[in-house]
């Protein structure tokens, strides 16, 4: 009871400071020209940060013990999805926002598009450009002379395998997708129940990674007339579509989404015996399968020419700050040791997982395979091998609807599974995307 | 105060005396009303404003934004194919949800209301249990015991060799839904039901039971004509729940594929407003969906309304 | 059971039938199905991450003392602070929200007013608008103010209750006699006394419900807190926990936290209505229509 009281006084005295803390935040209108920033050890810039990076409140840690004038206060949020939801209804309603937000690549022209994001160009953010690959900058940059976020990490995709299934069936592990699917057909035929992956219409950014494998252009920009070209029902991306809906079709591979209870339970159960992920995938693994732990190995993506080999994208974030900040010098500051610093790389490393984004960072800290794979040491070798064949590819400024009628039309195909229905799920998602650029202004060009 | 004031004060008394009590009234009212006028009444208004209009960007990047107004463009819009789609979904859901729920309600109701039952305190307090269990959480439950390869269901049929039927499969994915919503409505719609049960003075009983009606024939003939004034408000309240349910398919959407971002009225509102950032088109569907209930309601709330305060007017 | 009761039952009821095994076992039926899931929650939170996946869902473990430990230490124990956050959205929403209801019930109800039956239907109307519906607008308008991410953007939303009021207004017609009004007036008592000194009390079964009511609306929102909080240090319990479940593709989820979580939250609400029960008066709902 005592406890409980204390519990609630505490809470009542945090939510004071919160709220005056808030009031002064809105109080205060930032100007776009040059702000003047003034803060010191004694009068530090409060600065808050939206992530859901795990334990990124640890590496955060590690900044505010040494820099006492710009104090950061991480505010853990659910996920990518949640965040961008979140933060834009936020913008939407004039207060609110954090000052330094964590944002996955693809949200990035959704969050320029609604004027959601400082130029962090006019606070020197342009110098770091050297620090990274120049696909990474520019999907910053979107193109522009404006910078509009700092690279963190990046999900260079990757094929995990449970190497001792495919050892004991004799599979080589698959270089193509030819093989790949060779190789699923001979794991279903030999145990009914197991599969080599799963069809998972809940993840969309999969999805778009094995479409940019293949050469596929989602978005363009047509610079000449400003306007945006859709290629989501692309040869390209028909040809993954109809791979993925003919291998559902036979029933080699299972059509349940990903990240549910029941998929977890396959992985750790050896009923799922590979998975098309990216450089982040050990984190995932690590807490939900730690019963094969030791079992899998990673390879690069399967190709569809082997001769030009080719990767893509799934996940990876970057860090920008909120149009809202008054204090975007001292937030860059923050977000420049954050991404770019050997210390923090090691801790994002250590404590979140992650696969960090800056090339100096990168060689430095990736020195041992992470814990789960100790079984493969060259791990970050592999991944490496697909960080540096990863296609272009230009993100719109409406992915989330995209994303959204992904999941929709998908989620029916995988239910009906037939390649042709996999076909038009395409083909609803093209007309989608156009429908709601068209709808918020932008020109399209067909 | 002069003597004169008094005076006069005293010649109007019961007037002034009026005017006092309706001051009071308001007074009393307006706590109320201030909340309601701020936080239900503005938003909606603010909805209806923002329903006519819609956010045109220029250049790739959106450099410019202006607000327009658009006329009746988000209604048209809004009224697509995924709308009806979700409305008929909604629908269904209702026709099995509503008559099991209080079905099983009145069921209850009359068992814990028998002679002839017992262990009563623990099956009122059981069934009534999962009202306190937030939808979110209730649904979180029963996802778990949804999933196949997870469900104790499953592992009790696969033991006999039968092939469990995937419950969040297209087929049945409507019933696994309104389970979640029976399991939880349940208790609370009994509780209603049982409590006016309670309300029927027992003289009425005993002299059916003396002319030999069995409990059964109590029941039919006595007992739920006179609950049947609760049993409507449970309807209706039950139904609009139902146009509104909105938890439920939301927390079981990730586990599986057949369950889109539209599936009920108030997820594909959700959907426009907070993913597809588009508050214009959910503003205009929001609207829909509040006329259409309102519409619904109207009649059994003139029912209802002529029922409940009928006799403090008289 | 004493003799001295069956004795007088048997007296009263000359006709009485002898326990039905059937309408007994309908009736144990329902409480295992309501019960099953919660029976399910309390197995699961004794498990161990590795047994959750891999033994039998019904086979319960050792390991409950252990999860509610990882639970407590997560994020420095953020759980409790939700449960804490929780009480206080709950605790002070439905305090405040019982006063407002019923003072203006009871002015609804007792006095005449030109104005009196449009304002009631006007208010009557908001029962049939979704939450949902309001949150985004709600947003943007405690935005405007700077209030969003603090603990009044969870609690103010929350103080108004259509659905109290009408329930307040039947309750206080039908619970405070007009004559004892009338009494408290030629006693020469101010009306706000008569409300607070005389009909209180009166209304007070009817307060408990309406309490209980909003206490568990407020308990069980997900959508207004979700919306509202950016902070999870601010976060009531349901937020909180799909927060735990959702926690984005690159990060495992944590379901055995979640589960024990699920099932630390159920005791409190649980516990409240076991304790509350006698003071319940539901049947307000339906007895006023009970014409």
């Amino acid at each position: 009871m005592h406890q409980g009281l204390r519990t609630t006084m505490a809470a009542v005295v945090t939510t004071i400071a919160l709220a005056t803390a808030g009031c002064s935040g809105a109080a205060t209108t930032s100007s776009n020209a040059a702000p003047s920033e003034d803060y010191s050890a004694t009068n530090p810039a409060n600065i808050t940060f939206w992530s859901w990076v795990p334990n990124i409140d640890k590496v955060v840690d590690l900044w505010n013990a040494d820099h006492p004038e710009i104090k950061v206060t991480v505010q853990k949020q659910d996920g990518g999805d949640a965040l961008v939801t979140k933060y834009l209804t936020a913008i939407e309603g004039g207060s609110g926002a954090p000052d330094v937000v964590q944002a996955e690549y693809q949200k990035l022209p959704t969050l320029v598009s609604k004027n959601a994001l400082a130029d962090l160009a006019t606070v020197g953010a342009a110098d770091l450009q050297s620090q990274f690959a120049a696909g990474t900058w520019s999907s910053v940059t979107l193109g522009t002379s404006s910078v509009y976020a700092i690279p963190q990490d990046s999900g260079p995709m990757a094929f995990y395998y449970r190497a001792d299934v495919f050892e004991k069936l004799g599979i080589a592990v698959p270089t193509t997708w030819d093989e790949y699917a060779a190789a699923a057909k001979k794991i279903h035929e030999a145990d009914p129940t197991t599969y080599l992956g799963t069809f998972s219409s809940v993840d969309a950014g999969s999805f778009a990674g094995l479409s940019q494998q293949a050469g596929a252009q989602w978005w363009s920009v047509d610079n000449s007339n400003q306007s945006w070209g859709v290629g989501i029902d692309s040869e390209a991306t028909q040809k993954v579509a109809s791979f993925w809906g003919d291998l559902v079709e036979q029933g080699v591979i299972d059509n349940q989404p990903q990240y549910t209870t029941a998929w977890f339970k396959a992985l750790n159960t050896g009923k799922q015996v590979g998975w098309v992920s990216a450089a982040w995938a050990p984190g995932v693994l690590s807490g939900n399968a730690a019963a094969t732990q030791g079992k899998w190995k990673v390879a690069t993506l399967p190709q569809w020419d082997a001769s030009a080999p080719a990767s893509g994208n799934w996940g990876g974030s970057a860090v920008a700050v909120s149009s809202q900040s008054k204090y975007p010098g001292a937030a860059l500051k923050f977000i420049t040791w954050l991404n770019t610093s050997t210390d923090a790389a090691q801790a994002l490393v250590d404590e979140g997982g992650i696969y960090p984004a800056a090339t100096a960072a990168a060689a430095a800290t990736l020195t041992e395979a992470p814990e789960y794979f100790s079984n493969q040491p060259d791990f970050y070798d592999v991944i490496a091998k697909s960080a540096e064949t990863v296609a272009p590819f230009t993100f719109g400024p409406n992915v989330n609807v995209a994303y959204q009628a992904f999941s929709d039309a998908f989620g029916k195909a995988a239910e009906a599974k037939t390649t042709s229905a996999f076909l038009s799920a395409l083909t609803a998602m093209q007309e989608k995307t156009v429908t709601d650029l068209k709808n918020q202004g932008f020109t399209v060009s067909e | 105060m002069s003597t004169a004031t008094v005076v006069r004060a005293k010649s109007r008394r019961s007037n002034s005396n009026t005017k006092t009590q309706t001051r009071a009234a308001w007074f009393m009212i307006a706590p109320a009303f201030v909340l309601f006028l701020l936080f239900m009444a503005a938003p909606i208004f603010y909805t209806l404003f923002i329903s006519f209009q819609r956010t045109k960007v220029s250049g790739l990047f959106g450099g410019t934004r202006e607000t327009i107004w658009v006329g009746f463009q988000n209604y048209v819009n809004s009224f697509d194919s995924e709308f009806l789609a979700s409305v008929v979904r909604v629908l269904g859901y209702g026709c099995i949800l509503v008559p099991v729920m209080l079905g099983l309600a009145l069921t209850f109701a009359l068992l814990l209301d028998s002679p002839r039952t017992r262990s009563k305190t623990f099956s009122r307090v059981a069934i009534f249990l999962p009202f306190a269990v937030p939808a979110v959480i209730s649904s979180l439950l029963w996802g778990f015991l949804y999933l196949p390869s997870v469900s104790p269901f499953s592992y009790i049929l696969n033991t006999f060799g039968i092939q469990s039927p995937n419950v969040l499969g297209p087929d049945v994915i409507t019933f696994a839904i309104a389970n979640i919503g029976i399991w939880g409505g349940t208790g609370f719609n009994m509780i209603v039901i049982y409590t006016s049960l309670k309300a029927i003075p027992s003289d009425i009983y005993e002299a059916a039971r003396i002319d030999g009606c069995s409990e059964r024939q109590i029941a039919l003939r006595i007992k739920i004509p006179i609950v049947m004034p609760a049993i409507i408000m449970t309807f209706l309240f039950s139904m609009i729940a139902t146009l509104q349910v909105f938890a439920e398919p939301m927390t079981l959407k990730p586990m599986t594929n057949t369950i889109s971002s539209t599936w009920s009225p108030l997820m594909k509102i959700y959907r426009d407003a907070f993913q597809n950032s588009d508050i214009y088109s959910a503003a205009a569907t929001s609207v829909i969906v509040a006329v259409g209930t309102l519409a619904i309601s109207y009649f059994f709330l003139a029912v209802v309304q002529k029922r409940a305060f009928g006799q403090e007017e008289r | 059971m004493s003799t001295l009761t069956s004795s007088r039952t048997s007296l009263r009821r000359p006709h009485r039938e002898a326990p039905s095994i059937l309408a007994t076992m309908v009736l144990l039926i329902g409480a295992l199905y309501c019960l099953f899931p919660i029976l399910w929650v309390l197995i699961a939170s004794s498990k161990s991450s590795d047994e959750l996946f891999s033994s039998f869902t019904l086979q319960p473990s050792v390991h409950l003392w252990d999860n509610i430990v990882a639970l407590s230490s997560y994020r420095d124990g953020l759980f409790w602070r939700w449960m804490g956050n929780t009480f206080i959205y709950a605790g002070v929403g439905a305090l405040v929200s019982t006063w407002v209801s019923s003072i203006a019930g009871y002015g609804l109800a007792k006095f005449n007013f030109r104005g009196k039956t449009a304002i009631f239907n006007v208010i009557l109307m908001g029962v049939l608008v979704p939450g949902v519906i309001l949150a985004i607008p709600q947003y943007l308008l405690l935005a405007k103010v700077g209030l969003t991410n603090t603990m009044w953007a969870v609690l103010l939303p929350q103080f108004i209750s259509p659905y109290n009021i009408y329930l307040a207004r039947i309750y206080a017609a039908g619970s405070v006699p007009t004559d004892i009004i009338e009494a408290a007036r030629i006693d020469g008592l101010r009306e706000f006394s008569i409300f607070h000194r005389v009909a209180v009390p009166m209304m007070v079964p009817g307060m408990v419900t309406i309490f209980l009511f909003q206490f568990v609306a407020i308990w069980n929102n997900f959508m207004l807190p979700y919306i509202m909080l950016g902070s999870d240090k601010l976060f009531p319990l349901t937020v909180g926990l799909t927060s735990l479940l959702n926690q984005g593709a690159q990060a495992p989820a944590l379901y055995t936290l979640v589960i024990t979580g699920a099932m630390l939250s159920i005791l409190p609400l649980a516990a409240l209505f076991l304790l509350l029960q006698r003071y319940w008066r539901v049947d307000l709902a339906s007895g006023a229509v009970k014409a």
